[in-house]
């Protein structure tokens, strides 16, 4: 276990140290604060479109670290002959490949991280899509409001009541402290989740052939991810009334119904963790949803890791 | 000790995956506290056979055993140090935080002076500050050295330690093998320059063509190397005498022995020669 953490460490600084990691980074920074620039184009909803336009750069950037850092972690190190000194020390192979891996995943974290913070600081320069940040709001007020509303003005709340003297803390304080909506930092642990998720897909490619084509194999499963919900959704079967009865329409032939719905059903769905939508729209998320997304995701990679540890024992490293 | 047994490696290769041998047949058994040199021409499948011991090949037939472990076992790699040929490291990263890393991976504590120790005795503790994707290739392949080292194991295992080096750099690296000999290491090396086996081998194994032809002791071999040298001289001189015509400069025989520095070496290259596949 230590030796993981060790090789975690040692991977995440090695990643942190290199160019590729770097650019990512620069040119997220860059986009996300030109989001002022592109909302500035419209008259109407320019909160959303600087919303959708940094969540779109902070999504797209994290899944270039993934795939381009993913399919080139373990290739490099076989490459260069870097991985010669680390797994002939008394290391099981596996152990190495998870450290690589969490090394990876926490560059991931530590990027976005950087690029929300980033986002954040954008949207309190321009005072659009923060909220004001009170941690026992939702437990002290709706409850005596909800009292008073029926039993009107007659309600006393208590001398010491702790609520009370919460409210009166947060009325008194200078300056109010905004934190970003809900939905919005629920996108960004979903970006998190979505980037190892490819990651963990272009390492096990990376595995198998070259570094080009875990790339492309990488970005064609990403993007079949993507849009196999949207096709299983066009193909399928639909109830219609006809002359007051209801049958069931083909929308298209049954082979191509039966190849999009295995493709739906085996690649993974990365549609899921998109909610920029909701998030540009504030609307709550729910805690069961990100619960089963964050599983969804987490068992497919864990999936991915076994898969490829499997294959990277029985390796010939030369 | 490690004990190689019937150890064969084949690749596939080409669309139909047709097997090329690397290495075939192989028995050798690499003794205790001895330094042992690994000899052949390039090609030859001596990088096949380290990474096989090291485990980062897997054998396609046979045993191979280290202090009783499979080569595949990471428990076998408990007392071992490696030097790749040519070894390389990540960018951005210190040299004392490359070996602070490998530290960490043994099995055992070890402390900041053992690290100062094994870069001292590497000789490249003054640049372990520096980042290492600005060394040389000499000071990569110390920074290596260091890390094999590291930890003081019983057996340690190196990959043509002296390519690429200047004679300085030479000179330097056969000094510390030459102390690591003092401290009873069992020393596996590899390499292709003969000028290396004398000096620093008490044990000697050829391989050429992926089979081993030769596996010896040093004196044993050294014996039969001169009583070679001198019925090849002698042959040539007869060449000279009876046919009077050939200069000595054309006789292969006379310019071989004019090459090489001493009867050992005449001798290795010849037998190289000699079973090398066309």
């Amino acid at each position: 276990m230590k030796k993981i953490l060790y090789s975690t460490m040692y991977s995440f600084k090695e990643i942190k140290n290199s160019k590729i990691f770097y650019s990512f980074l620069i040119f997220a920074l860059i986009l996300i604060s030109g989001s002022y620039f592109v909302s500035q184009t419209s008259f109407i909803s320019q909160g959303r479109i600087m919303v959708d336009f940094s969540i779109f750069a902070i999504t797209i950037f994290n899944i270039f670290i993934g795939i381009f850092i993913g399919s080139s972690i373990i290739y490099d190190d076989i490459e260069k002959k870097s991985i010669f000194l680390s797994i002939t020390r008394p290391v099981k192979r596996t152990e190495y490949l998870i450290g690589r891996f969490l090394g990876l995943t926490v560059a991931i974290i530590f990027s976005t991280i950087i690029m929300m913070l980033i986002f954040y600081f954008v949207l309190l320069i321009m005072h659009k899509y923060i909220v004001p940040f009170k941690p026992f709001a939702g437990q002290s007020k709706p409850a005596v409001t909800h009292l008073k509303s029926i039993h009107g003005n007659s309600v006393k709340e208590s001398k010491n009541a702790p609520n009370k003297s919460i409210i009166q803390k947060t009325k008194a304080k200078p300056f109010t402290v905004y934190s970003l909506p809900q939905p919005l930092i629920i996108q960004a642990l979903f970006i998190i989740i979505e980037s190892v998720f490819i990651a963990a897909v272009a390492l096990l490619f990376s595995l198998i052939t070259s570094k080009a084509l875990a790339s492309i194999f990488t970005v064609l499963v990403f993007f079949i991810g993507n849009v196999s919900s949207k096709m299983n959704d066009l193909v399928r079967p639909v109830k219609k009334i006809i002359g007051g009865k209801i049958v069931i329409v083909h929308q298209a032939n049954h082979l191509l119904t039966n190849i999009v719905h295995i493709i739906y059903t085996v690649l993974p769905n990365f549609s899921i963790f998109n909610i920029s939508s909701e998030a540009a729209y504030k609307i709550f998320i729910s805690a069961g949803t990100v619960f089963y997304r964050i599983v969804y995701g987490l068992s497919y990679m864990v999936l991915l890791v076994i898969i490829s540890s499997l294959i990277f024992a029985r390796k010939d490293i030369s | 000790m490690i004990k190689l047994k019937n150890t064969t490696k084949y690749f596939r290769v080409g669309f139909f995956g047709i097997k090329k041998y690397a290495v075939y047949d192989l028995s050798l058994t690499i003794e205790e506290g001895k330094v042992t040199g690994f000899f052949g021409p390039n090609g030859a499948g001596k990088s096949t056979t380290i990474k096989m011991i090291v485990g980062l090949i897997h054998p396609s037939n046979g045993i191979i055993k280290i202090n009783g472990y499979d080569s595949t076992d990471y428990r076998a790699r408990l007392n071992l140090g490696y030097l790749p040929e040519n070894p390389s490291f990540p960018r951005g990263l210190k040299g004392i935080e490359i070996i602070n890393y490998y530290s960490k991976l043994l099995n055992k504590k070890i402390n900041k002076n053992e690290i100062y120790d094994a870069l001292k005795l590497a000789g490249i503790f003054y640049a372990k500050d520096i980042h290492a994707h600005k060394y040389s290739k000499g000071m990569t392949q110390r920074l290596a050295l260091a890390i094999s080292i590291l930890g003081d194991p019983e057996i340690l295992i190196f990959d043509e330690p002296l390519s690429g080096l200047d004679p300085i750099g030479r000179k330097e690296f056969k000094d510390i093998i030459f102390k690591l000999k003092e401290r009873k290491k069992t020393i596996f090396f590899s390499s292709h320059v003969l000028a290396d086996s004398k000096e620093l081998c008490d044990k000697i194994a050829i391989l050429t063509g992926g089979r081993l032809i030769k596996n010896e002791g040093i004196a044993a071999i050294e014996k039969e190397a001169e009583g070679y040298t001198e019925a090849k001289l002698n042959l040539s001189k007869n060449r000279e005498r009876t046919q009077g015509t050939a200069k000595p400069e054309q006789d292969k025989d006379y310019l071989l022995i004019a090459e090489y520095s001493t009867p050992l070496e005449i001798y290795l290259y010849d037998l190289m020669r000699k079973n090398k596949k066309n």
